[in-house]
């Protein structure tokens, strides 16, 4: 790996889990807020972390494996959050009713 | 007081003495020659379990205790709940991991597999499932969640936390003369970690929302949030960068792996545990509620403090890992140039000054801490005047 790809790697790979989380934080408040346009800014997030992967795929000297890996974790953090927001709802109302 | 209360009180003040004489033994002695004497007294000789081996026989006889008192007292009320269920089986690996701690193999690889053990499956594990029940706790006593809601919850992140920490322990093993299977293990699993933290992120936003920021100790509820997203910023991404053995390579053992060591374990550990005494502080006390505004000093402080001083030592990391490794490939010249690197300087200079903010953040908090009791009213006032 040349001294700049290194550079470039790391952090497109920390920018990666970084909008990641952004895009979580700002659809946990969407729901909250139940605001449509904080919904579709999380999805423009979400778009740009989608970005970041595709960069990380063309870009970078990582091997096969790892990309597919990147690829797999996308689809991951995309339903992270709507899955345990859903849990979350589910486990308080039930104890509401309980 | 019966002997026992009292007894334990004075094992709280010998385990507080202790720890400030190895704090103080290693900070005072920093060189010397090695022996079977300095092994006892003064240093074990290996990164992070310095302690001398009579302190870390001490803190396998804390351990113990603590495990007799959780025991003790599931026995005594007859009653084992998820929380203490999951707390009696964690304090098992608790106590025989650290004993990791003594044995001294002269093969350097072979003492590096087996120290991990302790610095990452016994931290990085067991405590993280130890302070996974006592923040379970937090919220219950914190925001009223109810009990099932919180066990239900405790046990879906011990698994995934534990899913991915176990084999995550393949990552340390990169480089130090362990077959080339680890790093694929390694990777990969280090790679699902920020998955779990993520979802921990969801369910504090979910808490603090739903509850509309209000709760009778601020201080708390704050570095419990604080503590979900230090976690996933430390741990999450700053890890993320480092992790996959390609970039790894270059960034061992320089200080962006320090810069994230610190950040992630101020993220899971140290915001979790100041949650936790403003809490103790306001039950053994009795107090109505928790507020005022040396709190808020101490917690800007000590997190910009924090993120100061962690940005800087990413930039001297990036530094050394460019310089050093990836241009001048490792050698000592390597070595002398990373070190003479402009951005490698600023960057530690930069650190010693957020470093003394968060110095200042430090004073504040034990301030506040021994004063903030004082201040609150107690809740039998209040109460008598509703």
């Amino acid at each position: 790996m040349s001294e700049i790809g290194l550079l470039q790697t790391a952090l497109l790979l920390g920018l990666y889990v970084a909008l990641a989380g952004s895009y979580g934080l700002v659809y946990a408040i969407a729901r909250l807020q139940e605001t449509s346009i904080l919904h579709r800014i999380s999805f423009i997030i979400y778009g740009l972390h989608g970005l970041t992967a595709i960069a990380i795929i063309v870009w970078t000297p990582l091997q096969a494996g790892w990309k597919g890996l990147i690829v797999a974790s996308s689809a991951a953090f995309l339903a992270i959050p709507p899955i345990t927001w859903r849990f979350l709802q589910r486990t308080h109302e039930t104890e509401v009713q309980g | 007081m019966s002997w026992w209360e009292s007894g334990r009180r004075r094992f709280f003040y010998v385990f507080c003495a202790a720890v400030a004489v190895v704090a103080v033994v290693f900070i005072v002695v920093q060189y010397g020659s090695s022996s079977e004497t300095t092994l006892w007294l003064i240093n074990q000789g290996r990164k992070y379990v310095e302690a001398p081996r009579w302190a870390a026989i001490g803190v396998v006889v804390v351990m113990l205790v603590f495990a007799y008192n959780v025991i003790g007292t599931a026995y005594a009320t007859r009653r084992i709940t998820g929380i203490t269920a999951v707390l009696m089986i964690d304090l098992v690996p608790l106590v025989i991991l650290y004993l990791d701690a003594f044995p001294a193999i002269s093969n350097m690889s072979a003492d590096l597999f087996w120290w991990w053990w302790l610095v990452h499956l016994w931290v990085e594990a067991t405590w993280e499932v130890l302070i996974g029940c006592i923040m379970a706790w937090t919220l219950m006593q914190l925001l009223g969640t109810s009990r099932r809601i919180v066990e239900t919850w405790l046990y879906i992140e011990v698994a995934l936390v534990l899913g991915t920490g176990i084999l995550g322990l393949g990552h340390h093993y990169f480089w130090i003369g362990t077959p080339n299977y680890w790093l694929t293990i390694g990777g990969f699993f280090s790679a699902l970690e920020p998955l779990p933290l993520l979802g921990m992120v969801i369910h504090a936003i979910y808490d603090a929302g739903t509850h509309h920021m209000t709760t009778t100790n601020r201080p708390s509820f704050y570095w419990m949030m604080a503590e979900a997203f230090g976690n996933f910023l430390g741990g999450g991404v700053w890890g993320f960068m480092i992790t996959l053995p390609q970039v790894n390579l270059y960034a061992h053992g320089t200080q962006w792996t320090v810069s994230h060591g610190h950040f992630a374990f101020w993220g899971a550990y140290a915001c979790g545990v100041l949650s936790v005494i403003y809490l103790a502080i306001q039950k053994t006390r009795g107090l109505a509620h928790l507020e005022g505004t040396l709190w808020k000093w101490s917690f800007a402080a000590l997190n910009i403090g924090l993120v100061g001083m962690v940005g800087a030592l990413l930039v001297s990391g990036f530094a050394q890992a460019f310089v050093e490794r990836a241009i001048g490939g490792s050698t000592h010249e390597a070595f002398v140039a990373g070190q003479e690197n402009r951005w490698f300087i600023e960057g530690m200079v930069t650190r010693l000054v957020f470093g003394l903010m968060f110095a200042a953040g430090y004073v504040a908090l034990v301030w506040d801490l021994l004063t903030i009791g004082r201040r609150a009213p107690i809740l039998a006032a209040v109460e008598a005047a509703e």
